[in-house]
C-alpha cells in the first residue's frame, strides 16, 4: 500500500472527531476525506472537528478550498471544525496566493482547538439555555 | 511553437509528465527536493512548490496533461530554480482575464495562475487558442 | 697575431650546463655549475650561476609574496563571512520577539523597515507563535518612522498569517504620518485589529486573554436540561 491508497484516519474522542492528515493528499484523496468527515459527523453525532495539519509541508488552493468548503458543509450540519497547526511557511504562502480563508476558525495546536471547540459549545448552551 | 525567450543559461535537472493526480504529487516534491538543494529557506520551498502545484492541476483539469521541465540557471545575477510548463489543451483565450484574481471558468477560485505568480520571482505566460498553454517560473533565494 | 683558448673539456662541460640549467627550469633552486677549474670557460660558467642566483632569489621571494598574499585574501574571507554573519543576527536582534505576559508575545520595531527587513521579522514572529504557543501577539510599531506599500503589505499579510496559525496579532504605534500613508496608499487596514499606543494594545490583550479564561471556567457550569433534544 502506497501513500496515495493510506486512508486518513478519522478518530472519536468524546465529542469530537479528530482527523490528523499524514500525508501530501492528492486531489480525489482530498475529496474523498471531505465526504468520509462529513459522514463520520452524521453517523458519530460529533459535536466538533479538529483537523491536524501540522506536518502539512504545503497546502495550494485545493486543499485550501476543500478545508475551508469543509468547515461550511460541517457548520451547515450544526458542527464546528477547527484547522490545528498549520506551519508558518504554509500560512505565508496560502496569504500570498490569496487564499484568506476567512471564516475558517483555526487554533495553534490541539490543545487549543479543543478548548476553542468547548468554548463554542458553552456559548451555544448559554444561548440556547 | 509556444517560444518563450531564453535569456539565461540553464542546466536540465529533470523531465515530467503530469497525466495523473498522482504526478501532481509527486513532481510536485520533487520540486520541493531541488528547492532545498538549492539552498532555499523553507518559506521559498513553499512558495514554489505550492506554485507549481497549481500550474500542474491546470495542465490537468484544462489540458489533459501536459510535461514539465525543471531547470537550474543564472538569471539577473541569481542562480534560480526555473520550472516550465507546456501543455497541448485548448489554451487560454483571454490571458489577462485568466490572470486576475477570481477569475475561473470552471469550479475553481481563480486563484491558481495570479496566486502562482505572486508565490515566485518571475513568471512567463503564453498561450494560443487549440494550441495550447506555456508557463515558465524562476524562484530564487 | 694568434688567439688561443685554453678550455679543458669543453664537451662535458656544455653537457653539465645543459644538465644544470634543466634542473633549474624543473625547480631545483640548489643546482649549480660550481665549477672549479680556472680557464678561459670558467668566468662563462661563474656568470651562468650568478644567474642562477639571482632567478632562484627571485622566487624564493614571490613565493613569499604569493603565501602572504593568499593567507590575507583568506583572512578577508572570514571577515567577510563574519560580517555577513552579523548582518543576518543584526536584522533578527533588531526584531527581537518577547514573551511578556502570560499568552501574549510582544515585537517592537524599531527603525526603517525595508521589505527583507520586514519579511524575516514576519517569518520569526509567526514561528514564535507557534512554539510558545502564544494566542495574543502584539506588533508594535511605534519606533517606525515611515511605511511604504510593500511593507504595509507585509505588516497585512503577517496579522492574516497569524489568524491562519490560530492567534490574533494586534497593531499598535501607528504614527499619524504612516496613518496618512496607507490611506493615501489605498491600504486597507479594516480587517485588523490597531491600537493607538502599546499600552492600549496591552490592555486589550490581556482583557482577551481574562474573556477566554471566564468562558472556559463556564464549561464547569452544568446546564439542567443538557441531554434533552
Ligand atoms: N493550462 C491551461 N489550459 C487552458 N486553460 C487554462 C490553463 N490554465 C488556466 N486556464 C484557464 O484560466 C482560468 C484561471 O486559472 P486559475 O488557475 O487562475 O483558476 P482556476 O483553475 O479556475 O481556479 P483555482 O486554480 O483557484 O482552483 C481557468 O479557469 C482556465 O479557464
Ligand atoms: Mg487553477
Amino acid at each position: 500500500m502506497n501513500q496515495y491508497e493510506k486512508r486518513i484516519p478519522i478518530i472519536k474522542i468524546h465529542d469530537y472527531l479528530i482527523v490528523p492528515i499524514q500525508v501530501d493528499m492528492h486531489d480525489k484523496q482530498a475529496i474523498q476525506l471531505q465526504s468520509q468527515i462529513l459522514e463520520e459527523i452524521a453517523r458519530t453525532r460529533a459535536k466538533g472537528v479538529l483537523i491536524d495539519i501540522s506536518v502539512l509541508e504545503m497546502v495550494d488552493s485545493f486543499i485550501g478550498r476543500m478545508l475551508s468548503g469543509m468547515a461550511s458543509m460541517a457548520a451547515i450540519m450544526d458542527t464546528s471544525v477547527v484547522i490545528v497547526g498549520m506551519q508558518p511557511a504554509v500560512a505565508i504562502t496560502l496569504v500570498e496566493l490569496g487564499l484568506e480563508m476567512p471564516g475558517v476558525d483555526t487554533a495553534l495546536n490541539m490543545e487549543k482547538g479543543m478548548e476553542m471547540l468547548e468554548r463554542k459549545l458553552n456559548t451555544r448552551k448559554i444561548d440556547t439555555y | 511553437m509556444l517560444d518563450i525567450t531564453c535569456d539565461f543559461k540553464s542546466e536540465l535537472l529533470g523531465k515530467f509528465a503530469i497525466e495523473t493526480e498522482y504526478d501532481i504529487v509527486t513532481v510536485r516534491q520533487t520540486i520541493r527536493q531541488f528547492a532545498k538543494d538549492a539552498g532555499m529557506g523553507i518559506v521559498d520551498q513553499t512558495r514554489i512548490t505550492t506554485a507549481v502545484s497549481e500550474l500542474f492541476r491546470n495542465m490537468y483539469n484544462y489540458a489533459g496533461g501536459g510535461k514539465v521541465f525543471i531547470e537550474s540557471g543564472d538569471v539577473e545575477g541569481h542562480h534560480a530554480l526555473i520550472v516550465t510548463c507546456i501543455d497541448h489543451g485548448p489554451g487560454i483565450e483571454n490571458l489577462d482575464l485568466a490572470m486576475s484574481d477570481g477569475y475561473t471558468s470552471g469550479m475553481g477560485m481563480g486563484y491558481g495562475l495570479p496566486g502562482a505568480k505572486r508565490l515566485v520571482d518571475r513568471f512567463e505566460i503564453q498561450s494560443k487558442l487549440n494550441e495550447g498553454t506555456t508557463v515558465r517560473i524562476m524562484k530564487w533565494k | 697575431m694568434k688567439e688561443s683558448f685554453n678550455v679543458k673539456n669543453l664537451k662535458n662541460r656544455i653537457d653539465r650546463i645543459e644538465d644544470i640549467l634543466a634542473s633549474v627550469a624543473a625547480g631545483d633552486m640548489e643546482a649549480r655549475i660550481g665549477s672549479d677549474i680556472e680557464d678561459d670557460f670558467s668566468g662563462i660558467e661563474a656568470a651562468i650561476d650568478l644567474l642562477i642566483n639571482d632567478l632562484t632569489d627571485e622566487l624564493r621571494e614571490r613565493a613569499k609574496v604569493q603565501k602572504e598574499l593568499e593567507s590575507r585574501l583568506s583572512k578577508i574571507q572570514e571577515q567577510q563571512k563574519t560580517i555577513l554573519q552579523q548582518q543576518e543576527d543584526l536584522l533578527e536582534l533588531s526584531s527581537p520577539v518577547s514573551k511578556v505576559w502570560d499568552n501574549i508575545l510582544i515585537l517592537p520595531v524599531i527603525g526603517t523597515l525595508d521589505s527583507q527587513r520586514t519579511q524575516v521579522m514576519m517569518e520569526n514572529l509567526l514561528q514564535k507563535i507557534v512554539d510558545t504557543g502564544c494566542t495574543i501577539s502584539i506588533l508594535d510599531i511605534t519606533g517606525v518612522p515611515t511605511v511604504d506599500t510593500q511593507v504595509a503589505n507585509h505588516l497585512l499579510k503577517t496579522v492574516t498569517a497569524a489568524r491562519l496559525l490560530g492567534a490574533e496579532c494586534i497593531i499598535s504605534g501607528i504614527s499619524p504620518a504612516i496613518a496618512q500613508t496607507i490611506v493615501h496608499l489605498g491600504i486597507d487596514l479594516s480587517a485588523i485589529r490597531t491600537k493607538a499606543t502599546l499600552q492600549d494594545a496591552m490592555i486589550y490583550s490581556m482583557k482577551q486573554n481574562k474573556r477566554s479564561e471566564e468562558v472556559k471556567a463556564l464549561a464547569n457550569i452544568s446546564f439542567p436540561n443538557e441531554n434533552e433534544g
